[in-house]
């Protein structure tokens, strides 16, 4: 959300920068002091930090100083730039501020406006080009131009690439997360199983791979209010262990936790129950059952038609993704070939349509520098693959996650506990069952 | 396969919810307290793995499942014949001639006419892993095509463990190539499960846990957190790699102890009695129960106790 934008007067370049008083509301409390200091954000991700201040007379005359002029002086600005201010909210709805810089860029001597779009960008260069000689002084111009601008290449002209700043903020405002329904285990993924991405998830039999699968899959249809997708489940069956009553267990705990959330909201009861059921839940869920890898291979082909059909699918589960590759294949090379291609396959998925992609993965006991080792199936050069990987453990009687791999998250561990409700915070002091 | 190649789009892997796996059938033992702990019966369209020392009650369990899975479903069976794979000799025929008779007797109604429960379990008996693989896709056209009374949906496989027991090297290449076979052997049964709606009930034995004194070095798979038989540590065979290719585990576990004396005890007429258990290692329908149970002439019943 913007707040404001401006083109930058003299005074603004020389002392301080100066905005219009409504756009107060939107800066953070002053409380009983006359100034505040805030982190804002540039293009590049860098912080700096503004001091707005007010007088405390009538006319509250908002100014923003401190880093301001190392601001100017870094980023090149001059009169008639134009900046612009906006607050944007993260994950968690902790509020940040963010600071963009426009330069007008010149073309044959005139100011262009810069939002052009890619057609008109073309436009223009076709009408340059038409005038002959008239091309090379554009270049010219436009690549003077460029270098002025180097900081901030997107403003020369629309291209398709995004930059490190598209990137980030595509991260922030369309990397949504899908709850594993453990608060500890959300807390170390920053809020839960990102879409987008892939994770390859693993973990010795019984420790609770397939809960965490069949968990993700009604997790994923949280409704908006509640904090969720409202999406749907596409989950993949490769060993059989998906058992439909699980499921619907799973399915009807979740339901009563929305109604629980709703009442706990002061929701309109009446709309909201009886809105959704276990079986509405299970509904929502596109099972499929795969019994040969070839059948693996083709589903995932296939998958991309499928969810183009299907827009309102959010997760693609496999559980699990090794078992049918680790049935005697002859030819290794053949095998990491074709990993490498369904992995290449399901990042391109999960990027395109926007939908978070689980690999559920065996381990195996590898014999490493003369001992074995727990690791996971299907080798190094599939664990190159994945995006996020985390591993489920035994630590005494608890299990544990622990995030080995990921681009962005620091590893950390956290416990949790598979209760007949799913997935669930472990509850250490109130002890497991008892098992003897 | 001419089918498929006719009509690409045939091809398409169809999807379903799974509202339609409900409810998941399930082949119930004949006794409640036992059906209760493993959520109503062995699954079908999933293998099962029961682990035990020798002489726990394995054996009595899988006869127990292929005479029960004749009965109609609301006696708790499935309506259905099983295939009965046996590698350890002497296959207990004599045993199953009891139970049969005892089911017999239990169901007047059901067996009319005479009708052996035997005759609905078939038997085969397997030598090898590589012989198990072999006879796979005979086992196929059983199930396809079977002239029984009743169609086959129940396969046990009593023990996998004795098939792996003796041709294979402790050397990495026989370890991947043991593997392998694992992998290759559950993908079948699996495939078959699903596609007949199998019930599939496979049996393993133990070895004893040498403590390396290293402390807990071998990995712990499943709900119990080390597993004890007879006072000993002991852990599954077959390995990891195998723990991954069933669905679900069972554990029984059996200990000895002293009831008492009987009759004035001073002649030291010690009664020595087996207390036995029935735990669930892992599955992915079940919490991590367990229940005591005894065997008897009419077949293993659980105890409330």
């Amino acid at each position: 959300m913007a707040i404001f934008s401006k083109l930058l007067t003299k005074t603004d370049i020389k002392k301080r920068l100066s905005f219009p008083t409504r756009c107060l509301e939107s800066l953070p409390c002053f409380g009983r002091g006359h100034a505040v200091d805030f982190h804002v954000m540039d293009e590049c991700g860098q912080l700096w930090t503004f001091r707005c201040t007010i007088r405390k007379k009538k006319n509250p005359k908002p100014v923003i100083s401190k880093d301001w002029s190392k601001f100017v002086s870094r980023k090149n600005l001059d009169v008639g730039d134009m900046i612009t201010f906006s607050k944007l909210e993260n994950i968690v709805g902790c509020a940040f501020y963010k600071i963009e810089v426009k330069k007008p860029v010149k073309l044959f001597g005139v100011n262009v406006d810069l939002e052009i779009s890619d057609g008109e960008a073309l436009e223009i260069l076709k009408v340059a080009s038409s005038h002959g000689s008239l091309m090379d002084r554009s270049n010219a111009i436009l690549q003077q131009e460029q270098q002025q601008q180097s900081l901030n290449p997107k403003d020369w002209i629309a291209v398709d690439s995004q930059n490190a700043w598209d990137l980030l903020h595509e991260e922030r405002s369309l990397m949504t997360r899908i709850t594993t329904s453990c608060a500890d285990l959300d807390d170390i993924l920053g809020g839960g199983i990102s879409c987008k991405q892939v994770t390859e998830i693993g973990g010795v039999p019984g420790i609770g791979k397939t809960q965490l699968g069949i968990q993700l899959a009604v997790n994923v249809q949280m409704p908006s209010y509640c904090g969720g997708l409202g999406g749907k489940a596409i989950y993949i069956d490769t060993e059989g262990s998906f058992m439909g009553e699980r499921a619907q267990e799973i399915a009807e705990a979740y339901v009563e936790d929305i109604s629980e959330y709703n009442r706990f909201l002061h929701k309109d009861l009446q709309a909201c129950q009886g809105e959704i059921q276990g079986k509405d839940v299970l509904q929502n869920i596109y099972f499929f059952r795969i019994c040969s890898y070839t059948e693996q291979i083709a589903l995932i082909n296939y998958l991309e038609e499928f969810i183009s059909d299907h827009k309102d699918v959010k997760i693609v589960i496999i559980d699990s993704v090794a078992f049918h590759f680790r049935q005697g294949f002859e030819d290794m090379s053949l095998r990491t070939r074709i990993l490498g291609e369904m992995a290449l396959k399901l990042v391109k998925l999960a990027k395109m349509c926007n939908l978070a992609v689980v690999l559920l993965n065996q381990v195996t006991t590898r014999y490493m520098e003369g001992s074995f080792q727990l690791s996971f199936s299907l080798g190094d050069n599939w664990s190159r693959c994945c995006t996020n990987r985390i591993i489920l453990y035994w630590n005494g009687n608890e299990r544990y996650a622990y995030i080995d791999k990921s681009p962005y998250l620091r590893s950390a561990a956290a416990p949790y506990s598979v209760t007949s409700r799913g997935i669930r915070n472990s509850a250490s002091h109130c002890k497991r069952s008892k098992l003897v | 396969m001419s089918q498929i190649q006719s009509d690409p789009s045939s091809l398409r892997p169809a999807f379903m919810t799974p509202q339609k796996l409900l409810p998941d059938e399930k082949c119930s033992l004949g006794c409640p307290i036992l059906d209760c702990c493993m959520g109503g019966g062995i699954p079908c369209n999933s293998i099962t793995e029961i682990v035990a020392e020798s002489g726990s009650g394995k054996t009595q369990f899988c006869l127990q499942l292929s005479l029960r899975a004749q009965l109609p479903p609301f006696l708790g069976g499935l309506s259905a014949s099983s295939l009965y794979l046996y590698t350890e000799f002497p296959f207990p025929t004599r045993r199953l001639h009891q139970l049969s008779s005892a089911l017999q007797s239990q169901y007047p109604q059901i067996f009319v006419n005479n009708y052996d429960p035997c005759d609905g379990v078939f038997l085969q008996s397997v030598n090898t892993a590589d012989q198990l693989l072999d006879i796979m896709p005979q086992v196929e056209s059983f199930l396809e095509n079977s002239k029984t009374r009743l169609p086959v949906r129940v396969i046990v496989i009593d023990s996998m463990a004795a098939l792996f027991r003796a041709e294979f090297d402790n050397t990495a290449s026989d370890l991947i190539r043991r593997s392998s076979l694992f992998f290759k052997i559950s993908g079948k049964l699996k495939e078959f499960a699903k596609r007949f709606n199998l019930a599939v009930l496979v049996t393993n034995q133990v070895m004893d846990v040498v403590d390396s004194g290293e402390g807990a070095n071998e990995t712990r798979i499943g709900n119990l957190n080390g597993m004890y038989s007879s006072g000993r540590r002991i852990s599954p065979a077959l390995g990891l790699s195998w723990a991954n290719c069933v669905n679900s585990r069972l554990f029984l576990s059996k200990d000895e102890y002293e009831s008492g004396s009987v009759g004035g005890g001073e002649s030291g007429f010690q009664s020595r009695q087996t207390r036995r258990r029935l735990h669930v290692v892992f599955a992915p329908h079940l919490p991590g129960l367990s229940c005591e149970f005894v065997i008897r002439r009419e077949g293993v019943l659980g105890v409330n106790r």
